[in-house]
């Protein structure tokens, strides 16, 4: 590979990975939690129990809304495991004659179907998901916006790890080079560790990160061959024919042995339940498999008549563009992973989370001994120096804070949901403030302790103040006591990198004694 | 970068605009025209050229915003690029008029 290429391939890493390092940070931290979503979903919920029979739920969510819907157009059910909170059931009212169809907010609709089979009432909050939605979608911002900074930062992202392996020269030998306590070298040796060590997932994430975004960020293709795009959804996407409602009333056939049924055609278990027209002669069910269960995201799905219970349509078998692009997606979400691999995908998330931060850190310690005067640095200097205590510190504590909220903040209150999330905002406001005003030594130190201590803390407030504290979930409960034990570990983990940080004392090189004084001078604003 | 080594600074950063320039608006562009030009040309159901299009156009923008860098200069960068949408622009072109669209 000729020098010249190598060295405009060092820049272009360089700047792409900087200008959208703070978004890639948040779009890491965010993604790496949510493949704990459906864990979180009920480490949130501490007042819920855990679903021991399925089917059970699944007959009390058909009563429920027989009892409560049985008037609606449609309903859906999320199929209860002991991995979900219990089964998600929200329904579509009728339209009225002669009324313009009101979006009514969907919570008037809605249920959670508990583990003993009625509807049951937990905290209200966003869980697990939040972060889920918050990996691309943001916060405070249009969901259009949003997916167009995340997907522009995630093309910025496959271009930086493209030319970070062309930057490599030795891309192998670094992979088992650690030199500790070396400045500049540390940094540069554990952000190429963390890369090469988990490159294939970061190019696996990033490529198969557009893929889910594809609709909105490469439309071309499909305008090129549809003028009506509605026809490649149909293809792509076949839906059973609509059936109308009869008005002449028919009792639904029982959910669980349309279940059980779907279950031993599919040979998988599975994951939606569609009612269209409960109650009417016409209704019709619609099954599909559990996206757990396979890799593609494309599941297959069954058409039950709602009366008699026979299968009346099955989707057809997608081609294989069409296979691909679902098994890039369901490779990205990683919905398919059983324990262990789940376990691979959120170290390999934490890799790339210390590959996107040590980057943005590396910017600032490689210039910083370039610079004309190192006690007073340039604009751009300091604001990069900054922006990364400010999110590489800050966000990660906003969230330690929001998971104390999810705890703390009073189960009656208004709006408890968003507040949780408010919550999370406002601390990282509050450590960006703290960031732009002290300076950066101490504010690594005191965030990285402050995340730390609420982290380490937070699971013996649940020994003490929930029935899912560490002992009881230990053997029982493997996802909540996993998520105990990995948010004990993390703080730990805070608290050593803070007591670090702040014992540090950046070396003085003896090589170079006529640069010794201008070093021990930049000691006062010393190297992360 | 290369090309602008002993330049003046302000020749510098012209080069380094229109690298900016290649790299992200025309770096898309091409790669949105090639999705045109695949989705026309590739075999099988339409459907199937439509997606497979797709999941290849993100490796042409990756790889048009590194050439915008590794070229000679941003011109050289520049006008190249041109080149490599204008030819799947004709592709696209030509294939939609005779064909039509679904």
């Amino acid at each position: 590979m000729n020098k010249g290429f190598r060295q405009s391939q060092a820049f272009l890493h360089t700047w792409s990975g900087l200008l959208l390092g703070w978004v890639l940070f948040l779009v890491f931290v965010a993604g790496t939690i949510a493949f704990y979503r459906e864990g979180l979903n009920r480490w949130m919920r501490p007042e819920l129990a855990r679903v021991e029979q399925p089917m059970a739920v699944l007959a009390g969510a058909q009563r429920f809304l027989e009892h409560k819907a049985s008037g609606a157009k449609s309903w859906f059910i999320t199929m209860p495991s002991a991995a979900a909170p219990g089964a998600q059931v929200f329904w579509v009212p009728k339209p009225k004659p002669g009324e313009p169809p009101r979006r009514r907010s969907r919570r008037d609709h809605q249920a959670l179907i508990g583990a003993s089979g009625e509807p049951v009432v937990a905290r209200e909050t966003r869980g697990g998901d939040f972060f889920y939605r918050f990996h691309f979608d943001l916060h405070y911002m249009p969901v259009l916006w949003a997916r167009w900074i995340v997907g522009f930062a995630t093309m910025m992202m496959l271009v930086a790890i493209l030319s970070g392996i062309v930057t490599h020269k030795k891309i192998f030998k670094d992979f088992f080079t650690l030199r500790r306590g070396k400045g500049q070298r540390s940094w540069l040796d554990g952000h190429n560790a963390t890369a090469v060590l988990g490159l294939p997932f970061h190019l696996m994430i990033t490529y198969t990160g557009l893929v889910t975004l594809m609709a909105m960020l490469m439309p071309w293709a499909v305008v090129a061959n549809y003028a009506d795009s509605s026809k490649l959804t149909d293809t792509l996407f076949p839906e059973p024919h609509e059936t109308r409602p009869t008005d002449r009333p028919a009792p639904l056939v029982d959910l669980t042995a349309i279940a059980r049924d779907a279950e031993r055609r599919l040979g998988a278990p599975i994951g939606y339940i569609e009612v269209t027209n409960p109650g009417d002669a016409a209704a019709r069910v619609v099954v599909s498999q559990n996206p757990g269960s396979m890799l593609s995201t494309r599941t297959p799905r069954l058409a039950y008549d709602g009366t008699s219970g026979r299968v009346v349509w099955q989707s057809p078998a997608p081609g294989a563009a069409a296979v691909t692009a679902g098994a890039m997606i369901g490779l990205h979400a990683g919905r398919f992973a059983d324990a262990g691999l789940r376990a691979i995908y959120f170290l390999c998330g934490i890799a790339g989370t210390v590959m996107v931060a040590s980057g943005l850190v590396l910017w600032t310690v490689k210039r910083r001994e370039k610079l004309p005067d190192p006690a007073r640095p340039h604009f751009g200097f300091r604001l990069v120096e900054r922006l990364n205590v400010a999110v590489i510190g800050g966000f990660p504590l906003g969230i330690a804070c929001m998971l104390w909220a999810n705890r703390l903040l009073p189960v009656q209150m208004q709006g408890r949901a968003e507040w949780e999330i408010h919550c999370l905002f406002l601390a990282w406001a509050g450590a960006a403030l703290l960031a732009l005003l002290r300076r950066p030594r101490q504010v690594w130190a005191a965030l990285f302790g402050a995340t730390g201590a609420l982290l380490a803390v937070l699971p013996f407030y649940n020994l003490m103040a929930t029935s899912h504290g560490l002992p009881a979930t230990i053997g029982r409960d493997g996802m909540l006591a996993g998520i105990d034990l990995t948010i004990l570990l993390l703080g730990c983990g805070y608290l050593a990198i803070a007591v670090r940080v702040a014992r540090h004392k950046p070396a003085v090189r003896r090589t170079r004694p006529n640069r010794a004084a201008r070093v021990a001078e930049a000691a006062l604003e010393p190297a992360e | 970068m290369t090309g602008a080594g002993r330049a003046a600074p302000w020749q510098k950063r012209g080069d380094m605009v229109l690298r900016v320039i290649a790299a992200i608006p025309l770096g898309y562009a091409v790669a949105s025209l090639w999705a045109v030009a695949l989705a026309r040309m590739l075999p099988g159901a339409r459907s199937e050229a439509t997606v497979a299009a797709t999941l290849l156009a993100f490796a042409i923008c990756a790889a048009a915003a590194m050439w915008s860098f590794a070229a000679r200069s941003g011109w050289r960068a520049f006008w190249s690029l041109c080149v490599a949408g204008a030819v799947p622009a004709a592709i696209g072109w030509a294939s939609i008029s005779m064909t039509g669209r679904l």
